[in-house]
């Protein structure tokens, strides 16, 4: 009988079961990866760890699991986990009976039926291994083909700049990550990815790969045929959630309460799986290393019963060549937009107004911005647009006061 | 053997204010809160970011990079994705200077 099962071995999985052992629980604590390494940041794939230039950074030391009396299955995956009878069924048919469970399952990459998407050459990236065979791909190779420029993309065409490979990228919006930052910031984005040679090709997309027994080409839904010695696909991901048995509805991931409890008293879930449900943003699922840390955190603190509402307001950061960009709040569609500081020198930061209320605020290569800017959306505040737009007023100004 | 080394002025840092300094190799920070004076060292374990550049809440600073926050009176990591700590100094201002207590 485990007390605390956590089933993903995930940034969010090893944060809650260090922030279990670091609030003193000493009860069982089994957490389960399907990779065989132990937890690890994953930012690093697409950039410093991508260019050879950084290890592997470990959440813990890979040592902390055993000192602490963490039991740990690195490399085994869930078969079901099974809320009614409080058991988690591991491939192999091992039942674990469990007291109470923490999903972290994550997210995996999306995959449309391509022809020729598994041809050898053609790479996606989630995993570590993923970065080690993109990395081995531009030792040889001098032209990646990309499909896809959200953050994946860009910080992928990024690194491989940066490397001294040719970049063409097909992105079927009509900016780099026009979903989440919208046209006119995505602009910002693709100019910033111009003036570093990287080729963009905008509203057209992936319709095959071809190669004679290895990539050689992507075909695109407009007609175009553009050679390459690898391509590299990020269209986003999706939350996995099937180990969950019955008893644990599925909507878009697993939707959660403010606690990031799940419709089943005692199991819980975090991170890019978890849909919950924000006090200012309503119900978001939330795809960020930062998310998936701090509902680590917070989770483990209310399986130990503290009852604490999950109201981070959200923050992420992408670093693309030499510019810092990041990102706190949570916006679909916002009706007004305040910029402070120069978009063309690329050091500005937007504001994304609703109705006068501040619901994100993203950046580049201006570092305090962002994070000044979290009290005030979690506030809900209104704040003035000319003190927005003053780049040398400092945002801690207008916070509410404290208490 | 301890040293007290001098990397500045007395008075230089201010209320609230948090200022780099070089001593031979090591980059630290001084921190004044509340007219206390805390030196520690200036890289974020987590990725090698100046602290100095980030943000004071109380004794708490904040990364700039990556969101990491430190104590600055002990150097534990408060919050990830920093989890060592980071060394922390003696500091005190005389004879005009000031100064930081170090290793040799």
């Amino acid at each position: 009988m485990a007390d605390f099962v956590i089933v993903g071995g995930g940034l969010g999985g090893a944060t809650a079961a260090a922030t279990l052992r670091d609030r003193g629980f000493d009860g069982r604590v089994l957490l389960i990866g399907a990779e065989p390494m132990p937890p690890y940041e994953r930012p690093p794939l697409s950039k410093e760890y991508l260019r050879g230039e950084s290890d592997h950074r470990f959440v813990r030391p890979p040592e902390w699991y055993e000192d602490n009396d963490v039991e740990t299955r690195f490399g085994v995956r869930v078969e079901r986990l099974d809320v009614r009878d409080r058991v988690v069924q591991l491939e192999g048919d091992e039942r674990i009976p469990f007291d109470q469970a923490l999903i972290a399952t994550g997210s995996r990459n999306r995959r449309f039926p391509w022809p020729g998407l598994d041809l050898p050459g053609v790479y996606d990236l989630r995993f570590a291994p993923d970065a080690d065979a993109i990395r081995d791909a531009t030792r040889t190779g001098r032209k990646a083909v990309l499909v896809g420029m959200g953050f994946i993309g860009a910080e992928v065409a990024a690194s491989l700049r940066m490397l001294g490979l040719d970049v063409t990228v097909v992105e079927f919006m009509s900016t780099p990550l026009e979903r989440v930052l919208g046209p006119e910031l995505g602009r910002a984005i693709e100019a910033l990815h111009r003036d570093h040679g990287v080729e963009m090709i905008f509203r057209d997309a992936a319709e095959r790969f071809e190669g004679e027994g290895r990539f050689e080409a992507l075909i695109t839904r407009e007609g175009r045929r553009i050679e390459g010695d690898f391509a590299v696909v990020g269209v986003g991901v999706e939350p996995v959630t099937e180990v969950v048995g019955e008893g644990v509805p599925v909507d878009d991931g697993i939707p959660v309460d403010a606690t990031l409890r799940t419709a089943v008293e005692g199991v819980w879930a975090i991170g890019d799986v978890a849909r919950h449900d924000h006090p200012v943003f309503g119900s978001i699922r939330v795809e960020h290393f930062d998310n998936a840390m701090k509902m680590g955190e917070t989770a483990a603190a209310n399986m130990l019963g503290a009852d604490e509402v999950f109201d981070d307001a959200h923050w992420f950061w992408s670093d693309q060549y030499d510019a810092q960009i990041q990102m706190a709040g949570f916006a679909t569609e916002w009706d007004d937009m305040v910029v402070r500081g120069s978009v063309e020198e690329r050091s500005f930061s937007a504001f994304l107004l609703k109705e006068g209320q501040l619901l994100s605020t993203f950046s580049m290569n201006r570092r305090f911005d962002v994070r000044r800017s979290m009290p005030l959306i979690s506030a809900r505040a209104h704040p003035d647009r000319e003190l927005l737009a003053d780049p040398e007023l400092d945002l801690r100004r207008l916070h509410p006061p404290k208490g | 053997m301890a040293e007290w080394v001098q990397v500045g002025s007395a008075g230089e840092v201010d209320d609230g204010e948090v200022t780099n300094y070089s001593v031979g190799e090591r980059q630290i920070a001084i921190a004044n809160i509340d007219g206390d004076l805390h030196a520690f060292d200036d890289v974020c374990t987590h990725q090698q970011c100046s602290l100095a550049e980030g943000d004071l809440d109380g004794t708490l600073i904040e990364c700039p990079c990556h969101g990491s926050r430190f104590d600055v009176t002990t150097g534990e990591a408060v919050n990830g994705p920093a989890v060592d700590p980071l060394d922390v100094f003696e500091v005190r201002e005389q004879d005009g200077e000031l100064q930081v207590l170090m290793d040799e």
